[in-house]
């Protein structure tokens, strides 16, 4: 049997969740910031930015969710089975933290008494760090290659999952920070810009000790995975995590404004294809591989279609939409 | 082991169905405007651009912030949606997702063009010429397009499914196109495909024919009641024929589903139209009027055409008595909804192709007010006819719904659902909320003679300043 069709399926689906982690990670980052802001010092204008920065891509960032997600039901539909058979209340959490978020990043611009300002706020930071905890806890539990075994509740909340979700918060905290960076130079607020280089170093050594101590866990419980990653086909994408998080925090501790954005991108993108591809070709380790999984032939042929579309019409257009948040306004209404 | 889980399955069957119910209830109500919005202000945008009508594109702008706030709460009751059919029906997909799954990544790749060109255009206003702006404006319709088509694609399956190869029930193999196009899409798509843009216009004309009511009658008003009103009472004829069309391809189709929506008990020949009424266990009908020998000539044009009867079909294949009542009920509503917007579109284009003004009565304004509600409750009623009418199957035929459902217990569900109405009950506040305010806001505006449409919406494009925002 041809194996290509399936891994390149599985392929499609590491980079929508490596998307997912990236841009998403961006925006959650931002309200995890906007918990942590506070409402003295600098905290008010720190929220402000947050704000400004969010509002035009929030909800694009949730297509990459929905297609990584159709992407496995469809490319592997008994991956998917398993997982939410298994892990719903994973997945329901996030999903809950999800909704939230969303609702009170619109409440909050509504909100006109400072009480339930405040409360906007809070929940919206609350559901900005427990969604993508959710989210990552179930990869790792995945990873734990003990989705099946156990009660719901072992599979679910396991040191795996746990560490795996502490990671993610940690990595959308740094990514969130740093992209912040540039929208405070962007919009000529040089205080926040060293508030938000201040942070991006700091949560870079904490994505650091987590990440250490994540990497321990994952010895300790998935040893497979953990040589996989690094003495496998994980290795490079582990190394390039391990190289460029401490250059992102001395770039910008340093006040060296270049190449940081790509560069954390770069960071914690690599963090989820070590993963992937150190798990790889197992879908769930140890239980059920990419080829054992896969949907008939003429499925994935659709499904690497409708991704060839994708990627020529969608990146064109996305390009074209950051152009023009980027750009000021034409002629007259220029101010 | 097999017996417990049964057990749990079926014991979270009532919630996960309430639960599907109640998030795809909301959802659909969020997806004509969120379809067909784009298409209403790009005709508004379009208006003013060959007639250098700064009205006109008033409201397209304003109207195009509406479709943004709409897009963003619509996408994350759709994101709900694609993770249900994880929480709530996961071996529907284990088993069939291979082949109903390709609709939903189409829908997928729709979502993102919608979600990229939307904002877009709301960047556009300020950042684009004109006429740019429009041209990229024009590929929102299109992908709204797309997006339906896809996601009935993927109803279709379960309504009439198609090109799997199934051994011993699983599906070893998938012809592609064929799995897309099944018998159903045909009728499916167009009879929503139209729904959505008569609802859209009915809902966008309601809202300035409350404005007639209370005085506001300048152009603004006429030209953002004429448009949307027009759009939707034009199709209103058309939808009457194809909803015609889809109700006798049932007969063929989904047997079942068409003896319920007709409550016909044994097949036969002269076979009266019910119109109200209930069926009970036996057979017998209550209530309702019995118009002789009507349905079998809806069906056939003579009436002694044979029409199917439920008990055509087995009864643990066909919806229950309950099942049946409901899906006759909502289908008499639908139709009903129907006959009233085709009754009242005669009414506005006798008064304008006669009188060639706008209607000016007090009364048509009153029912056009009314008008928008009503397509919503069609819609629902609608949308209850084909997916109460399919009972006791999730893919007819094939698949069982308490087959189908998650193996969690019936508390994780209960839970679940209970968070979401509350989450979704703040939501829809808050999108209320905001949609009064923006009104509010607008219509200051208008007597200051401002104009800043997106200021106070939460997505959108940011001023150029950030010491501007703030609130």
């Amino acid at each position: 049997m041809n194996d290509l069709l399936p891994n390149l399926v599985a392929l499609v689906l590491l980079a929508a969740i490596t998307a997912y982690s990236t841009a998403g990670g961006a925006d959650f980052g931002a309200g995890i910031w906007d918990l942590l802001a506070g409402n003295g010092g600098r905290g008010p204008e720190a929220r402000r930015l947050i704000d400004h920065a969010m509002a035009p891509v929030w909800e694009v960032n949730n297509v990459w969710l929905v297609f990584a997600i159709v992407l496995c039901w469809t490319g592997f539909p008994p991956l998917f089975y398993a997982t939410f058979d298994r892990l719903y209340p994973l997945f329901a959490l996030a999903l809950i933290g999800l909704v939230l978020r969303g609702a009170f990043f619109a409440f909050r611009h509504i909100a006109d008494n400072p009480r339930t300002h405040r409360t906007a706020d809070l929940v919206f930071g609350l559901s900005s760090v427990l969604t993508p905890f959710f989210f990552a806890a179930s990869l790792g539990a995945i990873a734990s290659g003990r989705v099946a075994s156990g009660s719901v509740l072992e599979a679910s909340f396991s040191p795996m999952s746990i560490s795996f979700g502490l990671v993610s918060v940690a990595a959308t905290a740094f990514t969130g920070a740093s992209f912040l960076v540039g929208d405070a130079r962007r919009y000529g607020a040089p205080e926040l810009v060293d508030y938000f280089r201040q942070r991006t170093a700091a949560a870079a050594l904490v994505l650091i000790v987590i990440g250490t101590v994540a990497l321990v866990v994952i010895g300790f419980q998935a040893p497979a995975l953990f040589r996989s990653m690094l003495a496998g086909p994980g290795l490079p994408f582990a190394v390039t995590t391990m190289v460029l998080t401490p250059l992102v925090a001395f770039l910008l501790w340093r006040g060296i404004f270049r190449w940081y954005r790509v560069l954390t991108v770069a960071a914690v993108g690599s963090l989820v294809l070590a993963w992937g591809f150190g798990q790889a070709p197992y879908l769930l380790p140890g239980r059920l591989t990419i080829a054992q999984a896969t949907a008939p032939e003429s499925t994935q042929v659709a499904l690497l279609a409708v991704t060839f579309v994708l990627v020529i019409v969608v990146v064109p257009s996305m390009a074209l939409l950051y152009y023009l948040d980027q750009r000021g306004a034409l002629g007259p209404t220029e101010a | 082991m097999a017996a417990t889980l049964w057990l749990a399955g079926e014991s979270a069957l009532l919630p996960s169905r309430i639960q599907m119910a109640f998030t795809l209830a909301t959802h659909v109500l969020l997806v004509p405007l969120g379809v067909a919005l784009p298409s209403l202000t790009l005709l508004m945008e379009g208006i003013g651009l060959a007639r250098k009508d700064p009205v006109a594109l008033k409201i397209a702008r304003r109207w195009s912030v509406v479709m943004a706030v709409q897009f963003a709460v619509g996408a994350v009751t759709g994101t709900i949606l694609s993770f249900e059919f994880g929480l709530l029906w996961p071996r529907m997909m284990a088993r069939f997702g291979a082949a109903m799954g390709i609709g939903f990544a189409v829908e997928g790749l729709a979502f993102f063009l919608e979600a990229i060109f939307i904002g877009i255009y709301l960047y556009g206003w300020e950042r684009l010429q004109p006429r740019t702006h429009f041209l990229l404006g024009l590929a929102l319709p299109p992908a709204g397009l797309l997006g339906t088509v896809s996601v009935l694609a993927a109803n279709s399956f379960m309504n009439t499914p198609g090109g799997v190869k199934l051994i011993s029930g699983q599906v070893t193999d998938v012809d592609v196109m064929a799995a897309l196009f099944t018998r159903s899409l045909g009728y499916e798509f167009w009879h929503f495909l139209i729904a959505i843009y008569m609802t859209t216009g009915f809902i966008v004309a309601s809202i300035y024919a409350v404005a007639w009511l209370r005085e506001r009658r300048d152009h603004y008003q006429r030209l953002a009641f004429a448009v949307p009103f027009t759009v939707a009472a034009a199709l209103t004829p058309v939808q009457l024929v194809i909803g015609d069309l889809s109700a006798r391809a049932l007969v063929a189709d989904q047997p079942a589903k068409f003896a319920a929506m007709e409550i016909t008990w044994t097949t036969r020949d002269h076979n009266p139209e019910v119109v109200g009424g209930l069926i009970d266990g036996s057979g017998v009908i209550h209530f309702g009027l019995s118009i002789p020998s009507l349905d079998s000539l809806l069906v056939g044009y003579s009436a002694g055409t044979v029409v199917p009867g439920l008990t055509s079909v087995a009864a643990d294949a066909r919806p229950s008595i309950v099942e049946a009542n409901i899906t006759h009920l909502a289908f008499d509503a639908m139709v009903g909804f129907g006959t009233a917007g085709a009754l009242l579109a005669a009414w506005y284009f006798w008064v304008l192709v006669r009188r060639r003004h706008l209607p000016d009565s007090v009364w048509f304004y009153r029912l056009a007010a009314l008008a928008g509600v009503g397509c919503y409750a069609a819609v629902e009623a609608g949308w209850v006819t084909t997916e109460v009418g399919r009972q006791p199957w999730i893919v007819y035929g094939l698949m069982r719904v308490a087959d189908a459902v998650t193996g969690a217990p019936d508390s994780f569900v209960w839970t679940m659902l209970l968070t979401l109405v509350t989450v979704y009950a703040l939501i829809a506040y808050f999108f209320i909320y905001l949609l009064v305010r923006l009104a509010a806001r607008w219509k200051r505006e208008d007597s200051l003679g401002t104009f800043a449409p997106e200021e106070g919406a939460p997505y959108g494009p940011r001023p150029g300043k950030f010491g501007r925002v703030g609130s």
